[in-house]
C-alpha cells in the first residue's frame, strides 16, 4: 500500500470514529462563572457586614446548641464530610434521599471501564519499597485479612505532600479492585465528600473514624486541580497525626475497622 | 457622572446579561453575532457571550480530551477546565485569529496533565469498585465502527505527541494549518511530523492490527 493509500485509509477510518455523546459543558462553565463573579461582588460589598457576622458566629459557637447548629460539616485529618441535614452531633448521622442530590459534574455514574489499563498510565506508580524511601512517614500494611497479601499496585503522587496509594486487585476478578488505601499527608489536599448517603460515626484504635457510603461529591482540591465527582463507595477515613488515612471497599463497616486495626509497618 | 448615565449604563448592563446571544453557526435565523464580536464581549465580562462560543466549541473539545485521556467522564473534566482556564486567560488573546486552535491546544495540554494526575487516580478506583464487566456489543457495531476503534488503539501506542498530531489532523479531520496552530509549529513541521507518525502507525498496525490492513497490502 503506497503511502498516500494508507494515509486515505487511515482518514477514513479516523472520521467514522465513535464518541460518547458531548455533554452540556457550556451550562456547567456558565454556573462556575456566574457563581465566582457572585462570591467576588458579595466580598467587596459585604466584607464589613460578614466581619460582624463573623464576630456574631464566634460569640455563639461558645454556647454548644448553637454550635452545633452552625458547624454543618464534620472533619477528620484533610476531609471535610457535609451532611445534607445539619445535625452535626456527636452520633451517627444517618441521611437519605440521594436521588436529590445534584451532582456539580455531569458525570452522575461511574462508567464501566476495564481497570488495568488505566491504572497502568497513572503517574507515580512505583514499588512498596521505592514508596517507602519516597516518604517521611511510615507507610502501614493490613495484617487483616490474612490472606490479603502485600499491594498489587503502588503509587506515590506528589501533591504538595507525598501522597502514598495502595490498591489490591480482586483474585477471583482481577480487572476489579477490593481495596484502596490512600495515605494523606496534611498540607497537600483539601477533600470534600458532600452529602453521603450513610455518614457513620465509628472508631479506629479508640480514635475518631468516619464510616460513608455513597453515592456522594467528592471534591479533592489543591494548588493545581479543583476535581469533583460523583462517588458511589464505601469509605472508611480516621487520622493520626499527621496523615489520614482513606479505606474504600465494599466491605462493610465492621470488616472496614478490623483492617484499619490491623494497619502493621512493612515487615 | 450623572444619575440618567449611570442608570443608563445599568440597564444596558442587565441587558446584556439576560441576552442569549446567537453564534454564527446557529441556523435558527435569530439576530447572530461573529466570534470576534463574542470574544470581545466576552473579555468585557459577559459570560452569556463565552457560553455561546462555548456552545459552540464544546464538541472539538471533548472530543479530543476524550482522544487523548480515553475515558469520558475525564473528557468531560478537562473540557470544562478548558473553557474555565480560556476565560480566565481572554484578555491575552488576540481576537483576530481563530479561537478553536488555541482552545484546543488547552485541551492538548490539559489532557497531557490529566493522564498523569491524582486526579485520574480517583476515578479509576471509583471506577474499579463498581465496575461490572461490560455487556458484548461487538454484534451492534459496523465493522467500520469496530475498526475505527481498532486504529484509535493503535494510535494509543505512539507517544503522545504523535497521538497529538494524528488526533487533530485524521480524527477531528483540521486542516494542516489548523493543526500547526493549535501545536504551535510551523505548517512543514506539521507535515513532516505528521508523516514520521503516519510511518510509526503503519509498523503499529502491521505488527499489532493486521486486521487494519487485510485486503489492502497485497
Amino acid at each position: 500500500m503506497s503511502d498516500m493509500d494508507f494515509e486515505t485509509q487511515i482518514r477514513s477510518l479516523a472520521v467514522r470514529m465513535e464518541y460518547p455523546r458531548t455533554p452540556d459543558i457550556s451550562g456547567f462553565v456558565t454556573k462556575r462563572l456566574r457563581t465566582s463573579t457572585r462570591s467576588r461582588f458579595i466580598s467587596r460589598r459585604l466584607a464589613w457586614s460578614m466581619t460582624i457576622i463573623f464576630v456574631l458566629l464566634s460569640s455563639l459557637l461558645l454556647i454548644p446548641s448553637a454550635r452545633a447548629a452552625i458547624i454543618d460539616f464534620i472533619q477528620v485529618g484533610v476531609v471535610r464530610i457535609f451532611p445534607r441535614t445539619v445535625e452535626p452531633t456527636a452520633q451517627a448521622i444517618r441521611t437519605a434521599m440521594p436521588e436529590l442530590m445534584n451532582p456539580l459534574t455531569a458525570t452522575p455514574v461511574p462508567t464501566q471501564q476495564s481497570l488495568l489499563p488505566i491504572l497502568s498510565r497513572i503517574a507515580g506508580k512505583t514499588t512498596l519499597d521505592e514508596a517507602q524511601k519516597r516518604v517521611s512517614y511510615p507507610i502501614l500494611l493490613p495484617a487483616y485479612p490474612v490472606d490479603l497479601g502485600k499491594p498489587d499496585y503502588v503509587f506515590v503522587q506528589n501533591a504538595d505532600g507525598q501522597m502514598v496509594v495502595l490498591v489490591w486487585l480482586d483474585p477471583r476478578q482481577s480487572d476489579h479492585i477490593r481495596m484502596s488505601l490512600h495515605f494523606v499527608p496534611s498540607g497537600s489536599w483539601a477533600v470534600k465528600k458532600i452529602e453521603p448517603k450513610v455518614i457513620e460515626e465509628t472508631t479506629v484504635n479508640n480514635q475518631r473514624a468516619i464510616w460513608t457510603e455513597g453515592p456522594y461529591i467528592l471534591r479533592l482540591i489543591n494548588g493545581n486541580t479543583d476535581f469533583t465527582r460523583l462517588i458511589d463507595g464505601h469509605v472508611l477515613i480516621w487520622a493520626e497525626g499527621d496523615i489520614t488515612y482513606r479505606l474504600e471497599t465494599d466491605l462493610a463497616l465492621d470488616e472496614a475497622v478490623k483492617i484499619a486495626e490491623s494497619l502493621r509497618p512493612i515487615p | 457622572m450623572s444619575l440618567l448615565v449611570k442608570a443608563s449604563k445599568h440597564i444596558h448592563g442587565t441587558c446584556k446579561r439576560l441576552m442569549v446571544y446567537k453564534y454564527k453557526n446557529d441556523l435558527s435565523g435569530e439576530a447572530r453575532l461573529d466570534e470576534p464580536t463574542l470574544i470581545r464581549y466576552a473579555v468585557g465580562g459577559d459570560a452569556a457571550a463565552w457560553e455561546s462560543l462555548v456552545r459552540a466549541h464544546q464538541e472539538a473539545v471533548f472530543r479530543l480530551a476524550y482522544l487523548l485521556v480515553g475515558d469520558p467522564d475525564d473528557a468531560e473534566d478537562v473540557a470544562q477546565e478548558t473553557f474555565l482556564r480560556a476565560w480566565r486567560y481572554l484578555k491575552r488573546f488576540d481576537a483576530t485569529r481563530a479561537l478553536r486552535p488555541w482552545l484546543l491546544s488547552i485541551a492538548a495540554n490539559l489532557s497531557s496533565n490529566r493522564r498523569r494526575s491524582a486526579g485520574r487516580y480517583f476515578a479509576a478506583l471509583t471506577r474499579g469498585f463498581r465496575a461490572e464487566p461490560k455487556p458484548d456489543t461487538l454484534e451492534e457495531k459496523s465493522s467500520q465502527q469496530l475498526e475505527s476503534g481498532e486504529l484509535w488503539k493503535a494510535v494509543q501506542m505512539l507517544n503522545i505527541q504523535d497521538q497529538q498530531i494524528v488526533y487533530l489532523r485524521y480524527f477531528l479531520d483540521l486542516p494542516i494549518a489548523e493543526t500547526a496552530e493549535v501545536l504551535q509549529v510551523a505548517e512543514g513541521t506539521v507535515k513532516s511530523r505528521l508523516s514520521r507518525a503516519l510511518e510509526k502507525l503503519r509498523t503499529v498496525i502491521r505488527n499489532k492490527f493486521p486486521i487494519l490492513m487485510d485486503g489492502h497490502e497485497a
